[in-house]
């Protein structure tokens, strides 16, 4: 019986090759988007998973109350780790306090590379068990030792084995590799920990660490845990909430510091706090390429519904034999979901290819490394299961209706498809351009918060700014490095900070002024920066003057920015007295706010104040004279002479500025591609459907024409019924797409508002492409010779 | 075989009722021949596909090899149908996207009989009809008297009691009308009860009763051995 069904399916694609191809290639694009989405849903939801202990590890984090808010950080006392092992030992297997993920140069003999990597205290290979390819997970013992990824030994030993092998760090410290470990897998938190040091060379390095007077004021490493095996997350977490606050004196209690786990299974998307609580984070996109994956199936699952049933007419003799023969209507629902099979068999097929095609282009724009798991029944398991559910879904309606026609009526050829037949139909493409109407909208308003946010102004001048990091060396060389390039030309102007100038690095609190609330706890944005800083990146001073090196009270002063004016509450701030630690600070200027961080969110009150021992960072302003390859290449010789042993890295400060957005630009092209896609999908359908149309209704436009229609008559027609179903599917696509887009828009304090444009525009579109699409079709028949027409009845 | 009695159709819009059969009651014999014949509109099409249990009476009774069988539901008269009764029709009514081999298996694959069996039985009734020849093309590729034979063909495969044949030559010129006339005479010699509905009363002449009606009832009933 199946093989009949099947031979029948195989002939009725054969016999009808152009819708066949309509079929088969919509609801391929629709599968393999989906496929796509899908694949791209596993790697989010499977982030970290490598992990052997992931449902046990967490990162230390803690709320604080800063500014009247409560503020979320990563950022610990480097004592903080031993505090809770001390406390609450029992509850844990590992706490470890870590350095962060920082570049650093590896150098073995010439080869030097600058390499990102932590320094741990012992466990971490056994928490984030590390497939080790040489060595053990007890390498770390010696204090001058070293693991690396396996990548990086590749680079720095090719085939030649690593192991006891002297690697010198920074062009300070020698250490031995004691191990390599397999590549931390792209989908993971730490994949680009591609070394480890120990906990113990970090103090080494940093005596100050351990020679601070207040551990507990300072937040400047992270912390990883992992619960024992039988402990509680919750219940833990909710235990170590006071541990840091409990050794607190009084001035930093205020801070209200609360200790909390955050589970590795949420760091990757549930990762935004918002006044002490987890909002979120990129869950949401899960949840939205989720519903549209849903959606484009479903649109591809439509047209198949719509041309199944638009050709009922041709398929209601089959029926009506079928049944006089004796199939019941049980069987004939079977053969029609056999046909949908079949069609959606192939489909897959086709829909496996794109998806290989297509898979670098989506990794490159979605930022994955996503393969195709060929060798995995779980894989092929979810393939075939997806591959039925679209079949059920594409042939129900059809197997339904076309297996409900009367035998009778059919055989006798009084069979007309009835006034409301074609209802379903009408529904069904109105739906379909409603998803695809939304689409266009979400993916416009995407793009103009993008923009929005790019033409925020940034209050300072990115043009020809390089950064790279600064180095003990360089440091130690920094004025005549300076003078230097200045004296060759190569630069205007080169300065140094603690953060970059799109990144804040660190905050401070200990502040106090006059008339301020003694219970507010405050951590500002604070800057610690060379003279020449202002002048390099070119920020505007509103009130006040920058900087100046002739004036050595300058170390002992604010330059702040108008929203630290305002939080402060001073009217003419110029000539205040800020209080840091107890030291008075003079404000010598305000600059207009500069955009540092998110460009999505309020810019911080932040201050700058002179600092040249404890710098990370150096700016320099190229000369615009010079062309930025030459200028680049002279900066890097001169760095080379007087730091040899670094390999020099730079940035461009409007590149690293632009990365800002690259969540937003993902999801805005991921968006775009979709909803191209979704109007394809829907535009096959439509074509199909309407030249069923005009074939159906060539008597019609025969006897019109005959009688003394044009062409234009007809054309209109033709198509004012498809215009009508798109003026229906805006009625309906247009409330729905604002209010989905102004709840998008909420997560963000900088937004661009949703102009009446955007749906002018998706109107437009929808009825441009409606009418091309129907057009085709429409002036086909009207043009077709009347006499021919009239004979085919 | 069949006797309906005081059987009633009547079809309804919004505005119009139509009676399509009006109170009719007949019997048929199994093996006898039997010809319905009437104007357009005289319920002729209406009592075949009652009798052939695609469509349902609205009241009286039908009993089918004593079974009544009025108002059996869909799927059990699609159960009797298939085991007991083949159609011919005007249009012939073939499967076009099946080989002719394939449309007259088609009531043998329902009744889910073996591939083998069912090989044998097709061959052997094509042969019967003389498209054997024929028998790998599509029903397009043939006359208008190789497709009925086809159809005929298809009616008989399964060795069905009863055929119900609706102006099986209505489309057909004489000569091949001639020979499908034969082939259910034949038929009907080798003891299958045929019902059919014509027009036309050379055709008539080939069965052993023929049924007249008006307004869906019966007005004459002429014997014609």
């Amino acid at each position: 019986m199946i093989r009949n069904y099947i031979k029948i399916a195989w002939r009725n694609l054969l016999k009808n090759k152009g819708y066949s191809a309509i079929n088969i290639g919509g609801l391929a694009v629709g599968m393999a988007v989906t496929m796509l989405i899908g694949l791209w849903i596993w790697d989010e939801l499977s982030f970290d998973k490598y992990h052997q202990n992931y449902d046990n590890i967490a990162r230390v984090m803690q709320h604080q109350n800063f500014n009247g808010e409560i503020g979320t950080q990563f950022a610990n006392p480097a004592v903080l780790g031993q505090q809770i092992r001390d406390k609450y030992g029992s509850d844990f297997k590992y706490v470890l306090q870590s350095s962060w993920n920082f570049q650093h140069t590896l150098a073995y003999g010439e080869k030097k590379l600058l390499k990102a990597g932590s320094f741990f205290e012992p466990g971490v290979t056994e928490m984030l068990s590390l497939k080790m390819l040489k060595g053990t997970r007890a390498g770390l013992k010696e204090t001058n030792s070293i693991l690396l990824s396996e990548s990086v030994a590749k680079a720095y030993f090719g085939n030649a084995d690593p192991m006891e092998k002297i690697l010198k760090i920074d062009n300070k410290v020698d250490v031995k590799v004691t191990g390599v470990y397999e590549d931390l897998p792209y989908n993971t938190s730490f994949r680009d920990l591609t070394f480890i040091m120990p906990w113990d060379l970090y103090l080494a390095q940093n005596p100050w660490i351990k020679e601070m007077e207040n551990p507990w004021g300072s937040n400047f490493t992270q912390t990883f845990a992992q619960v024992a095996d039988n402990a509680d997350m919750e219940k833990v977490s909710a235990k170590i909430k006071n541990v840091k606050l409990d050794v607190l004196g009084p001035e930093e209690r205020r801070y209200k510091p609360a200790i909390f786990l955050h589970p590795m299974s949420k760091w990757h998307l549930y990762a935004d706090f918002k006044n002490g609580l987890n909002i979120g984070g990129r869950i949401q996109y899960v949840w939205l390429f989720g519903i549209v994956g849903l959606f484009v199936l479903l649109l591809a699952c439509i047209n198949f519904m719509n041309l199944s049933t638009a050709r009922s007419e041709k398929r209601a003799k089959e029926v009506g034999v079928r049944k006089a023969i004796g199939s019941t209507r049980g069987q004939l629902i079977t053969q029609f979901f056999s046909e949908s099979f079949l069609v959606v068999f192939f489909a897959f097929a086709l829909s496996l290819l794109l998806v290989t095609l297509l898979l670098p282009f989506f990794n490159e724009t979605a930022d994955k490394k996503i393969l195709l798991p060929w060798l995995n029944p779980v894989f092929w398991l979810m393939g075939i299961s997806f591959s039925i559910f679209t079949g059920l879904v594409a042939g129900s309606y059809p197997a339904l209706y076309l297996s409900s026609f009367q035998p009778v009526k059919v055989l006798k050829g009084t069979f007309r498809v009835g006034r409301f037949a074609a209802l379903p139909r009408k529904v069904l493409v109105v739906l379909q351009f409603s998803v695809s109407i939304i689409l266009i909208i979400g993916t416009i308003v995407v793009y103009q918060q993008i923009q929005h946010a790019k033409n925020r102004p940034v209050g300072y001048n990115r043009e020809s700014l390089i950064y790279v990091a600064l180095n003990e060396v360089i440091h130690s060389k920094y004025d005549a490095l300076r003078n230097e390039l200045k004296t060759r030309n190569v630069i205007v102007e080169m300065s140094q900070s603690t953060s970059p100038t799109t990144e804040v690095w660190n905050t401070n609190g200990g502040f106090d002024w006059e008339g301020k609330d003694p219970n507010l706890g405050v951590d500002f944005p604070n800057n610690g920066v060379s003279h020449e800083y202002g002048k390099v990146i070119g920020w505007k001073i509103k009130e006040g003057r920058d900087f100046s090196r002739e004036l050595a009270s300058d170390s002992l002063a604010f330059i702040m920015n108008e929203s630290a004016v305002k939080f402060i509450g001073f009217k003419n701030p110029v000539g205040k007295i800020l209080r840091w630690e107890g030291k008075p600070y003079k404000i010598i200027g305000v600059i207009k706010d500069m955009l540092v961080e998110s460009p999505y969110k309020p810019i911080r009150a932040s201050l700058f104040h002179i600092e040249r021992e404890q710098g990370n960072i150096i700016q320099l302003k190229i000369n615009p004279n010079l062309a930025p390859s030459d200028a680049l290449a002279r900066i890097e010789n001169t760095f080379k002479k007087y730091d040899p042993a670094t390999s020099f890295e730079f940035n461009f400060v409007d590149e690293a500025f632009a990365r800002k957005f690259g969540d937003e630009e993902r999801v805005g092209t991921l968006a775009a591609v979709f909803a191209v896609l979704a109007i394809f999908i829907s535009c096959l359908g439509l074509f199909g459907l309407a030249s069923f149309v005009a074939e159906q209704r060539t008597k019609e436009i025969g006897i019109r024409k005959v009688v003394g229609a044009s062409v234009f008559n007809l054309w209109t027609l033709l198509s004012k019924d498809f215009v009508a179903l798109v003026i229906i599917a805006c009625g309906i696509a247009i409330p729905l797409a604002w209010y989905g887009m102004y709840q998008w828009l909420q997560k963000y304090d900088y937004r661009t508002d949703i102009s009446w444009w955007i749906f002018a525009a998706a109107i437009l579109g929808a009825m441009l492409i409606t009418i091309l699409t129907v057009s085709f079709q429409a002036i086909k028949a009207a043009i077709a010779n009347p006499v021919k027409s009239l004979r085919t009845e | 075989m069949i006797k309906i009695t005081d059987l009633e159709k009547i079809y309804r819009t919004e505005d119009i009722e139509t009676v399509a059969l009006n109170k009719l009651s007949f019997e048929v014999k199994e093996g006898e021949f039997v010809a319905i014949m009437g104007p357009s509109g005289c319920g002729k099409s209406t009592l075949l596909n009652i009798l052939g249990l695609l469509d349902d009476p609205d009241g009286g009774s039908f009993v089918f090899n004593n079974e009544e069988i009025a108002h059996y539901s869909e799927s059990k008269r699609a159960q009797i149908r298939k085991r007991n009764i083949g159609f011919v029709f005007q249009s012939f009514n073939l499967i076009d996207e099946l080989t002719v081999f394939e449309n007259v298996e088609l009531p043998l694959i329902y009744l889910n009989m073996k591939a083998s069996e069912r090989k044998e039985k097709v061959e052997e009734v094509l042969k019967k009809m003389q498209v054997m020849h024929r028998r790998n093309h599509y029903p397009q590729q043939l006359s208008g008297g190789q497709q009925q034979r086809v159809a005929v063909a298809r009616a008989v495969v399964n060795n069905p009691k009863l055929i119900l044949a609706d102006e099986p030559t209505g489309n057909l010129d004489s000569s091949n009308g001639n020979e499908v006339m034969q082939l259910l005479t034949d038929l009907n010699e080798q003891g299958t009860t045929i019902i059919m509905v014509t027009h036309s009363e050379h055709d008539a002449r080939y069965s052993h009763r023929i049924i007249r009606l008006l307004d869906g009832q019966m007005v004459l009933e002429n014997s014609l051995i």
